[in-house]
């Protein structure tokens, strides 16, 4: 893609000690899950205790990239003044594989919006918004990629 | 709600002008509201020890309680978004009942129509601007408050089979609801057809299956049923509430997108209440989306999940249908500031005292109110009684 999707006035996500290790790996394209090294539970977005055994500590679990489209929307109201001539536009919620059930919102990308079905693979893409920062999004997944 | 002892009951309803109040500030409309639902109690500003409300900044009810003239020593202002309301009032059945107070006045008021242009409106929510903390991980990629609605419809229709003319069935009952309610903001008959085909929003979410956007207001007033018999009004109990939240503002943290809040506080509130759905005559349910109606009947138990396309479809809410629901005409058509789950009261409450005009359901002895909130995040339900339980 030549062009950025995300315009440049968007805020850059705010970084903290919780969502750093994110934000680090999105930017050398490795897509992370956190995942409680205690008792393996994942979660997302990043949080600073494991909702399951309360445990502090975790580690940043790298994911293949690969999911499955649990739902999706056609978003086609610009809502967002920054996006208004970005509409229509695919918004998802990927069920990352490796990732424990763990979901992420994000956007599939080269489909006609009236292909996207639930059940879909897809891959990760990156579109780089700096030197230290790049977004994960997602296009269908190449014919046999492995489920 | 309590077995012994001081029985909280609402003594008094009002809704303030609505949908559109050009000419009115955001206090204004509490006090309106106010001043109908104290003078409908037979009561006054100087018999009120209680004040509970609830807005979009801290310390939202003490402003509007000195707007007011009230030195309250009870307060609240618990937000859960479009649950707040059905949330005050179990609140303020409990202090009424413990004793920590004796007239309770929640009061609801919004100008977010008016406002529109100076700041978005809750029916428009979404953008990176307007997400602090964890909601960027939904917010980031464009999604939008009802695209997170949207995510959930979706995901119902795939994984039940509910079809867009079910959840379009929703509109056009709540839009037949507020042909009768001379203030509803929209009043045109419309069809399953006019729904499908209106603009889509967020798939498959048409502009038909959105509330509308509006100014308006409500107040109730709550006190005891002893206090009320002397007051010689027709009380109205509350015979059974709780409320439940699953996640804040990232509907990809919902553990399921099909089930909401409602799974929890509604068997809840039904347990405390002693009674099952089968007995409820009419229902109040927060109706911000098509979608929001269709999962809420499923979680408070009126049919099985997965069910509730079926249950609405074909006039299944219509005053003569399974389940009369929205009697005013609802968010969907009559009046949507941005939290209504006032009006759910307000609405309850005219039923049971057999005061719904032409929407009235015969003989309403027992209603729901049920608020849904945030992005299917909390949920709050009041059962409600004409009778002492």
């Amino acid at each position: 893609m030549s062009e950025r999707w995300f315009p440049d006035e968007m805020p850059v996500p705010a970084v903290n000690a919780e969502t750093n290790g994110w934000w680090e790996a999105a930017a050398h394209h490795r897509l992370v899950v956190q995942r409680c090294t205690d008792c393996g539970t994942t979660r997302h977005p990043p949080g600073p205790v494991c909702p399951r055994c309360r445990s502090t500590t975790s580690e940043w679990s790298e994911l293949p990239g690969t999911g499955s489209v649990f739902t999706f929307t056609v978003v086609r109201q610009a809502f967002i003044p920054s996006l208004a001539d970005r509409i229509p536009y695919v918004v998802i919620a990927v069920e990352l594989d490796g990732g424990g059930g763990a979901r992420m919102v994000s956007n599939l990308i080269e489909i006609d919006p009236a292909d996207v079905a639930i059940d879909m693979r897809v891959g990760v893409v990156w579109e780089d918004m700096g030197p230290a920062l790049a977004v994960p999004r997602f296009r269908p997944a190449a014919e046999g990629t492995p489920t | 709600m309590s077995s012994k002892g001081r029985r909280a009951v609402i003594v008094g309803v009002a809704t303030s002008d609505y949908p559109k109040l050009p000419e009115m500030s955001e206090h204004a409309v509490h006090g309106q509201a106010a001043d109908r639902a104290l003078a409908d109690a037979g009561l006054t500003m100087a018999d009120v020890d209680g004040f509970a409300s609830t807005g979009f900044f801290p310390m939202y009810a003490t402003g509007v309680a000195e707007y007011l003239g009230l030195h309250p020593t009870y307060y609240d202002e618990t937000n859960a978004g479009g649950a707040s309301f059905e949330v005050l009032a179990e609140h303020a059945a409990y202090a009424i009942e413990s004793g920590a107070a004796e007239v309770v006045l929640i009061t609801y008021g919004s100008i977010q129509l008016s406002q529109m242009g100076r700041r978005l409106g809750t029916g428009g929510g979404g953008g990176a601007g307007f997400a602090p903390g964890p909601a960027i991980y939904d917010a980031l990629w464009g999604n939008t408050l009802v695209g997170s609605y949207a995510l959930a419809a979706r995901r119902h229709m795939h994984q039940f089979g509910t079809t867009l003319e079910q959840l379009a069935s929703v509109a056009v009952t709540m839009r037949e609801h507020a042909a009768s309610n001379p203030q509803a903001q929209e009043r045109e008959p419309i069809t399953v057809e006019d729904v499908v085909s209106s603009r889509l929003v967020a798939d498959p979410l048409h502009k038909l299956d959105c509330c509308v956007i509006s100014d308006g207001g409500g107040a109730c007033v709550m006190t005891t049923a002893e206090r009320a018999a002397d007051l010689g009004v027709t009380p109205i109990y509350i015979l059974g509430a709780a409320h439940a939240t699953t996640h804040h503002m990232n509907i990809s943290s919902m553990p399921d997108l099909t089930v909401t809040p409602a799974a929890q506080c509604g068997p809840l509130a039904f347990a405390r209440a002693g009674i099952g759905p089968a007995e409820v005559d009419v229902a109040q349910l927060y109706d911000s989306f098509t979608i929001t109606v269709v999962l809420t009947i499923e979680d408070l138990g009126f049919c099985a999940k997965g069910e509730g396309g079926a249950f609405v479809e074909n006039g299944g809410l219509g005053l003569g249908g399974r389940l009369p629901t929205n009697t005013d005409g609802g968010g969907l058509s009559a009046c949507h500031p941005g939290m209504r789950g006032m009006f759910l009261i307000v609405e309850a409450v005219r039923q049971l005292r057999g005061q719904g005009g032409v929407t009235q359901v015969p003989d309403a002895r027992i209603a729901v109110a049920h608020g849904t909130g945030g992005m299917l995040s909390t949920g709050a339900t009041l059962i409600l009684g004409k009778e002492a339980p």
